[in-house]
């Protein structure tokens, strides 16, 4: 049993200068020893409450009770001022704290999708949201879905307005020129009614420079039914160009030949970036959009549909001319050109 | 083609439709306008100016120098000193000045200068400089009343009616492909017969009736006409005397300069006028110098030779058409006249002539002599025959206005050929059905006639309408583009916008769109690659280097340029080519592109090649360090992101099989692309063996020394067809362990050969159902790991279902995976 060696000072005294002492601690540290030096094992405490049993029996419930009494107000000014400290704590590192958003940082590694890819998957949404089914076709293509089918026999002079790149000295096999060979296609697939566009890639043989390409991206569009208008491709493609670009945009039709569709029109929207012309429009305020018509009735024919019973109209977007539009690409050759720097961007 | 207004309002009245109204109207209604623009508009920069004094030049002949007035009479100070090179140049003369700072056709501008030190303030213009004409040979003298001072444009009215307010006119360019199926567009008549279809605007009668001349045009013996070949249609001869050839009237080199046709003499002039009025080309021989009082048609023997207008000797053959006198070649048929025949200044007795040529044959000839000529563009459009006669009738009209004296002494006109005229049928509630918009009988019947169609209504209420020769040969064949003519003339801004109606019913699954977009997605999103979007051209250097020259491939016969004939079989190769150049800029490229590739050897029935859809992926990085992890390269990181893709296509890989493997095992091709290094490639399948869903390798470090690139290159494919046709594995939920479980790292050493896969497959067989996860963290294959030995370490996550692991569990595990590892012939190293 441990027996105080010396004179143990009175309750009071201990309490106040535990109290003073824990009040003027500066860190959390000073506050860990002083509660070891009081309620620790071997502490003032623990020597105080082992002296009560050899106390008078009288003393011993008083003494007891003043020692857990002093422990008690001293672990809470311990547990006070350990909050008061880390409150300092806190308000000085915040008071302290600091960030430059302007300071550059790490990027993450990032990817891309195609800037065509993306205008195409937009384009696909708008359309698909319509009903539209998506039909794909061969890039090398049979030059009778490219041509003939079309109502371009050999020999028609509208085939040199497509410089075709032939893959056989017979003629029987092209690069499309493009994505009109699906129409026939699909017509030999799909019954009446439908409605299904087809983006892809297609073929001209000509020179390249920052606006002509040999090779661009083209979505054809063809709806065939019953009672099927001019009215409608106008409705349609209104809707759509109200879709793509976000507004209403003034249109026109005018009449353009294609051989494969009667009557042929070109499609003609005010331009959407300026009001007195500029050079996207070529200062005419107009900018050609998609040539477009009703479906000839050779061509429902070559797909095995009654033009009598059934219509339709057919359509032709630049995709990768209209991504130029998108995103102000002022060279196309950038497109197919697989250049990082250019990738990166989108 | 160029349209001038002047020109047409000689046949369409376009009181009150200003030229841009116009450009308007054809734009809406008819064809592609690509510009407007005023003739002559240089009269607007150069000033009228009064020649005060005309003095020699002190040091050349030749010039003169004078004092020009250019201001108001009477201001002093305003007159200039100019000096001149022309003859004609005098005291008096009212003249053209271009003053210093004018611009003057042909990028020339006037600037201040010294001409033989003497000073010269601007320049006296003659016609050629002004761009109105040839003449050259002298100053412009404008009439005395020009205003001094005033731009010539000002005075116009003092010249006259055909001096050079007659210079004035506005030009319409029409798009020529716009007009590909419209041979009656071909001249000016066209159009004006669209005004007045447009705008009601009165067409001024033409008489183009070839009977009167023919009756005239008796006096001298025809010419022996034969026509020997079926590609000319009709041939009129008509031959006149009495033409005093010289310049042409003002009026006509104006309009002809207009629409950019250089003014020669009245007899070319004329020639050239009939083509841009009616659209029919023409020809006129010099009579004298034509060998025989004959004409034959027929085509050329091989090697045939005849020297052209153009004083080229051309060398022709059995596809070739030509006019020949006698036996001799004069013209080569819808082309081009000969140069022996032409006319000269002194002609005055003429052979013109008229004829009608199947288009493809005119087509064939200027394409292979590369000699695209008014004549060959306008024949290639198909033009009735019935047009040729009515030119006939108009030249000599118009020459006869000109030259009363001229005589046509005879005509001839042979050709097995036939009026092209016909009728169609067509039902008025068609129109309107087909352009969802309410139009009138009546006006429907309007357009028509207007147009220059007859209508015959029949009691059914369908009508016949007659089609004139002029429109009957090309754009006029079914009662579909009748519909065209109605509603391009009442103009499609007439036509209410309708919305699409039909059942609500969703378009069918797209598995293919489907599983590319989910692709795309991860590969652009999560690991960080770039799409792009190849040629599907593989020049030749590239093929070269890849050492796929021999392959077969899809070849194109005219390629964009040399070495550019094949056709991709496949993505990889493009993705190889962007290789070099991107590592120029970037360390780590990481690129892939979804596409096609043309397989030929492996063609359908109808002669279509193989088509391949391909994912190609590439990633290049730096090679890592000596010591760095195993699965830092290229390959792993391409082989885990291939994993990735194919666990999210729903065909997760179960094998990893060797092309030998694959090759022995299920008969699959043994041959790799030469780009493949020959060790460091595998193939993946999924649940069915012997399917290969994707293809995984190294650069072959031959092909990377030939491309250029030293980094560390991984390329894999995945095939989309394959992909698509595989059954997809479903994914089911594991259930989250409801007891604690161990985690222990454990080291074995192995033999170097044994695939890891076999380990793995000897750590889960000794953990029986309590492996749940498996991490190789290192692997060792360095010496000290033991001559034909690796280290592998593996933290193995061991769970017990329904209850918590015990000790014993994983003192049993070690012991069994000590057993099997001896087995394997290495041996478990450390717990
Ligand atoms: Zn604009």
């Amino acid at each position: 049993m441990h027996e105080p060696t010396q004179a143990q000072p009175a309750l009071p005294e201990l309490l106040n200068d535990g109290l003073a002492r824990v009040a003027t601690a500066r860190t959390t540290d000073e506050l860990r020893a002083l509660e070891r030096e009081f309620l620790g094992k071997g502490g003032v405490i623990a020597t105080l409450l082992a002296a009560v049993p050899s106390l008078p029996a009288e003393q011993r419930r008083a003494a007891g009770q003043g020692a857990n009494e002093l422990k008690s107000k001293l672990a809470e000014a311990l547990a006070a001022r350990e909050r008061e400290l880390q409150e300092q704590h806190l308000s000085a590192e915040l008071a302290g704290a600091s960030f430059d958003p302007t300071l550059p940082a790490t990027p993450p590694r990032t990817g891309s999708l195609h800037p065509l890819t993306q205008v195409t998957r937009e384009l696909e949404a708008i359309f698909t949201s319509m009903g539209y089914a998506i039909l794909d076709g061969p890039e090398v293509e049979r030059a009778y879905y490219n041509f003939e089918a079309l109502n371009i026999p050999a020999d028609h002079p509208a085939r040199e307005m497509h410089d075709t790149f032939w893959c056989d000295r017979a003629g029987s096999l092209v690069l499309r020129t493009h994505t009109s060979p699906v129409q026939v296609r699909a017509m030999e697939r799909l019954k009446p009614p439908f409605r299904a566009i087809v983006p892809g890639k297609v073929f001209r043989q000509e020179t390249t420079d920052a606006s002509h390409e040999h090779t661009f991206h083209q979505m054809e569009g063809l709806v065939v039914g019953e009672g099927i208008t001019v009215g409608h491709l106008i409705g349609t493609l209104k809707t759509f160009l109200r879709e793509v670009f976000r507004r209403d945009l003034e249109v026109r039709l005018r009449p353009g030949y294609f051989p494969f569709v009667e009557p042929g029109f070109e499609l003609d929207a005010r331009c959407p970036f300026c009001t007195k012309g500029c050079s996207v429009c070529k200062q005419s305020t107009w900018i050609e959009l998609c040539p477009c018509g009703m479906v000839h009735p050779n061509v429902l024919r070559a797909g095995g549909i009654d033009p009598e019973r059934w219509t339709g109209f057919a359509f032709g977007l630049g995709l990768s001319r209209l991504t130029m539009l998108r995103y102000r690409i002022d060279d196309v050759r950038h497109l197919l050109g697989g250049d990082l720097r250019f990738l990166e961007q989108f | 083609m160029k349209i001038s207004y002047r020109w047409l309002s000689r046949h369409v009245d376009l009181t009150g439709l200003s030229p841009q109204e116009l450009a308007n109207d054809l734009t809406l209604h008819t064809a592609e306008v690509e510009g407007l623009h005023a003739f002559a508009p240089v009269l607007e920069r150069v000033v009228v100016g009064h020649v005060l004094e005309r003095a020699k030049h002190p040091d050349a002949d030749k010039l003169s120098v004078c004092r020009v007035e250019v201001g108001p009479a009477g201001v002093a100070g305003e007159a200039l000193q100019i000096v001149c090179g022309a003859p004609n140049v005098a005291a008096g003369q009212r003249v053209a000045v271009a003053l210093a700072g004018t611009e003057l056709p042909g990028d020339v501008k006037i600037k201040k200068s010294k001409i033989r030190g003497v000073e010269s303030n601007g320049m006296i213009c003659s016609e050629r400089e002004l761009g109105l004409g040839d003449e050259h040979n002298g100053i412009w003298v404008l009439p005395e009343a020009a205003t001094i001072g005033r731009p010539v444009l000002a005075s116009a009215p003092a010249f006259g009616a055909s001096g050079i307010a007659g210079a004035l006119d506005w030009v319409i360019e029409i798009d020529n492909k716009s007009l590909t199926h419209r041979p009656d567009l071909w001249g000016h008549r066209g159009f004006a017969r669209e005004v007045h279809a447009i705008r009601a605007a009165a067409l001024r009668p033409l008489d183009l009736e070839l009977g009167a001349l023919a009756q005239r045009a008796r006096t001298g013996q025809p010419f022996d006409l034969r026509v020997d070949s079926p590609a000319c249609l009709r041939y009129l001869a008509l031959e006149l005397d009495g033409v005093a050839n010289g310049r042409s009237p003002d009026w006509l080199r104006f309009l002809l300069l207009a629409v950019g046709q250089r003014p020669i003499d009245l007899l070319v002039d004329l020639s050239n006028f009939v083509m841009l009025d009616l659209g029919q080309p023409n020809h006129v021989f010099d009579r004298r110098n034509l060998p025989r009082r004959s004409i034959e048609v027929r085509m050329a023997r091989p090697h045939e030779r005849l020297t052209t207008l153009d004083g080229i000797a051309r060398d022709l053959g059995p596809d070739d058409l030509l006019i020949c006198s006698g036996d001799a070649p004069v013209a080569l048929a819808g082309v081009m006249g000969g140069d022996a025949c032409k006319v000269a200044p002194d002609t005055s007795s003429i052979l013109l002539e008229v004829a009608s040529f199947q288009p493809a044959v005119v087509r064939r000839t200027a394409q292979r002599l590369a000699l695209r000529t008014d004549a060959s563009a306008r024949f290639e459009k198909n033009l009735a025959p019935t047009l040729a006669g009515e030119a006939v009738a108009h030249f000599a009209r118009l020459l006869a206005e000109l030259q009363p004296e001229v005589r046509a002494t005879s005509l001839a006109d042979a050709g097995a050929w036939t009026d092209p005229a016909r009728t169609l049928p067509l039902r008025p509630a068609r129109v309107r059905a087909l352009l969802g918009c309410e139009i009138p009988d009546a006006r429907i019947e309007e357009i028509l006639t207007r147009l220059g169609l007859g209508v015959v209504k029949r009691t059914s209420g369908e009508w016949d309408v007659r089609i004139p020769a002029i429109r009957a040969t090309k754009d006029l064949t079914i009662e579909q583009d009748l519909v065209e003519e109605i509603g391009r003339i009442v103009g499609y801004a007439a036509i209410p916008e309708r919305p699409l109606v039909a059942p609500l019913t969703p378009a069918p699954r797209d598995e293919r769109r489907e599983l590319v977009r989910a692709l795309q997605d991860r590969l652009s999103g999560t690991h960080a690659f770039h799409e792009t979007l190849s040629y599907s051209f593989l020049p030749e250097p590239l093929a070269a280097q890849l050492g796929v020259l021999g392959d077969p491939c899809v070849e194109v016969v005219n390629p964009v340029a040399e070495g550019w004939q094949r056709v991709r079989r496949g993505v990889a190769t493009s993705l190889l080519g962007l290789l070099e150049p991107n590592l120029r800029h970037a360390p780590v490229v990481q690129l892939y592109e979804v596409g096609k590739g043309y397989q030929p050897e492996r063609a359908n029935a109808h002669g279509e090649p193989l088509e391949l859809h391909e994912l190609a992926l590439l990633c290049a990085q730096p090679r890592p360090a000596s010591g760095a992890r195993h699965d830092e390269g290229a390959l792993p990181r391409a082989k885990a992101i291939v994993e990735d893709l194919l666990r999210v296509a729903g065909r997760p890989v179960r094998t990893w099989i060797t092309p030998h493997e694959a090759s022995a095992a299920h008969g699959l091709p043994a041959t790799l692309p030469p780009w493949v290094h020959p060790k460091r490639c595998a193939l993946a399948c999924g649940e069915q063996a012997g399917v290969v869903l994707a293809s995984l390798a190294e650069l072959d470090p031959r092909v990377a020394r030939a491309l250029g690139v030293a980094s560390d290159v991984a390329i894999a494919s995945l095939w989309i067809d394959a992909l698509l046709t595989a059954p997809r594995t479903p994914v089911h939920y594991e259930p989250l362990p409801k007891f604690p479980g161990t985690r222990l790292d454990v080291a074995m050493s192995m033999p170097a050969e044994l695939p890891a896969a076999r380990v793995e497959q000897a750590i889960r067989g000794a953990g029986k159902e309590l492996v749940r996860r498996l991490r190789l963290f290192d692997l060792y294959e360095g010496e000290k790991a033991g001559p034909g030995r690796k280290s592998l370490a593996y933290t193995v996550e061991l769970v017990a279902e329904g209850r918590t692991l015990a000790e014993k569990d994983t003192q049993r595990f070690l012991e069994r995976l000590a057993r099997e590892a001896e087995a394997l012939g290495g041996e478990l190293r450390r717990a």
